[in-house]
């Protein structure tokens, strides 16, 4: 259920024991039919384990979404019989979660810890990997202790280690704590953390199925992909098919933020339309004032003015459709008072302090947009400036190794071109069309 | 819609609809007190370490730090891999990581001294100099600013009568701007040591500097805007 408020329209399963201090614990997950989908794919080949995570159309969660059962498919087979020459496989659980916006990640982790684990142990069951590493950020102290005493927990009952369950398996879980770089949640930055460097993005190919982590076959996923996981093995692919639309099929935690009445975590469909997310789940604007924009999912794609906000179905097809895209599907909520330069310097800004600097673009084009925007902000902006920042933008986009570099462009363009109003009053007149 | 539920244990965040304690909500209750020499491999690389009391030049990893020390090498292929964990637990004893802690942890894990400094300056958590015994880290990224965060992150420089970035006189606070938290629907979210702060308001800003002043950053008993509970 939504937390810390839930709404009659969710369909809870990921999120169904939010806020239940007892489902963290072995025993009390057990008593919500815990591990019984671990018994089920371990009774199953690999293969077939893979097959249902392809057949229920699960899109990788992260904001890439990209299909699971795909990605798990690229990992090398490893045959029974060649056993002892076969390299270590790893999956990586990215619970670095940081993209502006999003705070998914840390209620899965703090109140359903087992849900994740189960969904890393199908997961390395099905693509032969031998260890997870759960990468979370440095600052979920608080979750992390809870996700490390689930584990210790898994590892005492039989659950993890050198025998899973009684079925021979030997899957060890260890969990990571980062420390502090928005990067490291890019899946080779992670990978580079991860092995004890600069959380720089590497270049692909090679890809990590073949090259990953300590150079060897590695898949990486989202927490909220592999929480999913338990749930669409135990039930089926097509279970799974039942919610949202054929290209986004299933239910998504969708993070609301800014100025709603009630933000938080909401389980619902995909496709669920943002204007019902905003003004029913969500209890309307703060003291009822007017939308402005809505940034859909997380602060690196574009903004969406309100009346596109209005049209826009909350589906990976649904939102592109309407000019932005769904990322991790972190809705940033912006009423009338908002003033969008501002905000939008805030997070160049932010970008700009995330830069690794490997790439030329990326480095000096975040910290110009900044110094630009800065000085539009301080009142010595010209109108030449908008045009220049488009020009550094496009430069920035597609010109990288990782998409640090477009996540900027993202904001910056489409501000421009939707509230140029508010860049043109502040340039021309000095004033601010927000208030916040 | 009648009266929105809200109710803030603690300052662990708002739980809304739900009945929690801050214990419960920091999963406090679940997780007891973790055993100083790590508790399981697993999760030995996990442990809060910006705590209270620092010791600067304190030794690294002897006793129970040791054994963490050795359980990390455990978990990972290759030496190099433990470096980030081994640059937590040396914060964690000493408060911050200094060029010669930055050189005695590369001879541990045989890595090179520019290897050591390169990862050690490129991650943020990271205190390469001394701070004060509450570290106080306000997000002032979109969701929080939109809710009011930089007037959040004043009031603390005020009552904590320091400047950003700069340790108070009497060692107590040094406070920060930091990049999004991962606590966007409770703003504005703030990190003192190793613990969040949600939904704090300007209001409440002076009752947080007292309590830590006062009782240190133990549990905090608060129920919220209505006041103590």
């Amino acid at each position: 259920m939504g937390y810390p408020y839930s709404h009659e329209n969710e369909v809870p399963i990921l999120s169904k024991y939010f806020g239940d201090p007892e489902a963290r614990t072995l025993n009390g997950w057990k008593e919500r039919g815990g591990y019984e989908a671990l018994k089920k794919a371990l009774n199953m080949s690999p293969e077939d384990v893979v097959e249902i995570v392809k057949a229920s159309g699960l899109r990788g969660r992260g904001g890439a979404g990209f299909p699971t059962g795909l990605k798990w498919s690229f990992m090398p087979k490893t045959k029974a019989s060649a056993k002892a020459k076969v390299k270590p496989h790893y999956l990586l659980c990215n619970a670095d979660e940081s993209e502006p916006g999003t705070f998914k990640d840390r209620e899965l982790l703090r109140w359903a810890p087992h849900q994740l684990i189960e969904g890393c142990l199908i997961g390395a069951h099905a693509m032969g990997a031998q260890h997870v590493y759960i990468y979370c950020r440095g600052e979920f102290f608080e979750a992390t202790q809870v996700l490390a005493k689930a584990v210790e927990d898994g590892y005492e009952a039989g659950i993890i280690g050198d025998d899973v369950l009684g079925s021979g398996k030997k899957i060890d879980v260890t969990v990571f704590a980062g420390a502090g770089a928005y990067i490291c949640g890019e899946e080779t930055g992670l990978m580079n953390s991860l092995e004890g460097r600069r959380g720089e993005p590497r270049v692909k190919p090679p890809f990590p199925a073949a090259v990953g982590a300590f150079g060897m076959p590695t898949t990486i996923n989202n927490v909220e992909t592999l929480a999913a996981i338990p749930h669409i093995v135990g039930n089926g692919g097509e279970w799974y098919r039942q919610w949202g639309s054929e290209k986004s099929p299933g239910t998504k935690l969708f993070c609301v933020s800014g100025h709603v009445k009630r933000p938080g975590n909401y389980e619902l469909p995909l496709g669920f339309p943002l204007k019902d997310l905003i003004y029913d789940v969500c209890g309307g604007m703060i003291e009822d004032r007017a939308l402005k924009a809505v940034i859909p999912g997380g602060s690196s794609v574009p903004l969406l003015s309100a009346e596109e906000a209005m049209g826009c179905a909350l589906c990976y097809e649904g939102v592109v459709e309407a000019g932005s895209m769904l990322g991790c599907a972190s809705v940033i909520v912006m009423d009338e008072t908002t003033d969008i330069v501002h905000q939008v310097m805030r997070m160049a800004s932010f970008y700009s302090h995330e830069s690794c600097g490997q790439c030329t673009p990326c480095r000096e084009g975040t910290a110009w947009v900044t110094t630009i925007l800065q000085r539009i902000e301080d009142g010595r902006g010209t109108e030449d400036d908008l045009d220049t920042l488009v020009e550094v933008t496009e430069q920035m986009t597609g010109t990288t190794i990782c998409v640090l570099s477009d996540s900027v462009a993202a904001p910056v363009q489409s501000s421009i071109e939707k509230f140029r109003d508010e860049y043109l009053a502040l340039i021309r007149r000095g004033e601010r069309l927000g208030t916040a | 819609m009648s009266k929105i539920p809200f109710k803030n244990p603690g300052w662990a965040g708002n739980v809304g609809e739900y009945d929690l304690t801050e214990e419960q909500v920091r999963g406090i209750d679940f997780v007891g007190v973790r055993p100083l020499e790590g508790g399981h491999a697993a999760g030995s690389a996990t442990y809060p370490y910006m705590l209270e009391e620092k010791d600067p030049e304190g030794p690294l990893f002897e006793g129970p730090y040791q054994a963490r020390f050795e359980k990390i090498l455990t978990r990972y292929p290759t030496k190099r891999a433990a470096l980030l964990p081994v640059l937590n637990l040396a914060q964690e004893i000493r408060g911050h990581v200094s060029p010669q802690t930055m050189d005695r942890v590369g001879e541990l894990l045989e890595l090179s001294s520019a290897h050591v400094r390169g990862v050690a300056t490129f991650y943020t958590m990271y205190n390469k100099r001394p701070v004060g015994r509450h570290l106080v880290q306000v997000c002032t990224n979109i969701s929080c600013n939109l809710c009011g965060a930089e007037d959040v992150l004043k009031a603390f420089l005020h009552h904590t009568n320091t400047e950003m970035g700069a340790t108070s006189l009497d060692g107590a606070f040094t406070v920060i701007e930091v990049e999004c938290l991962a606590g966007c629907g409770f703003p504005t979210c703030v990190q003192i040591n190793s613990r969040y702060y949600e939904n704090v308001t300007v209001d409440e800003v002076p009752r947080i500097v007292a309590h830590l002043r006062d009782k240190g950053a133990g549990l905090a008993r608060s129920t919220g805007p209505e006041g103590e509970g």
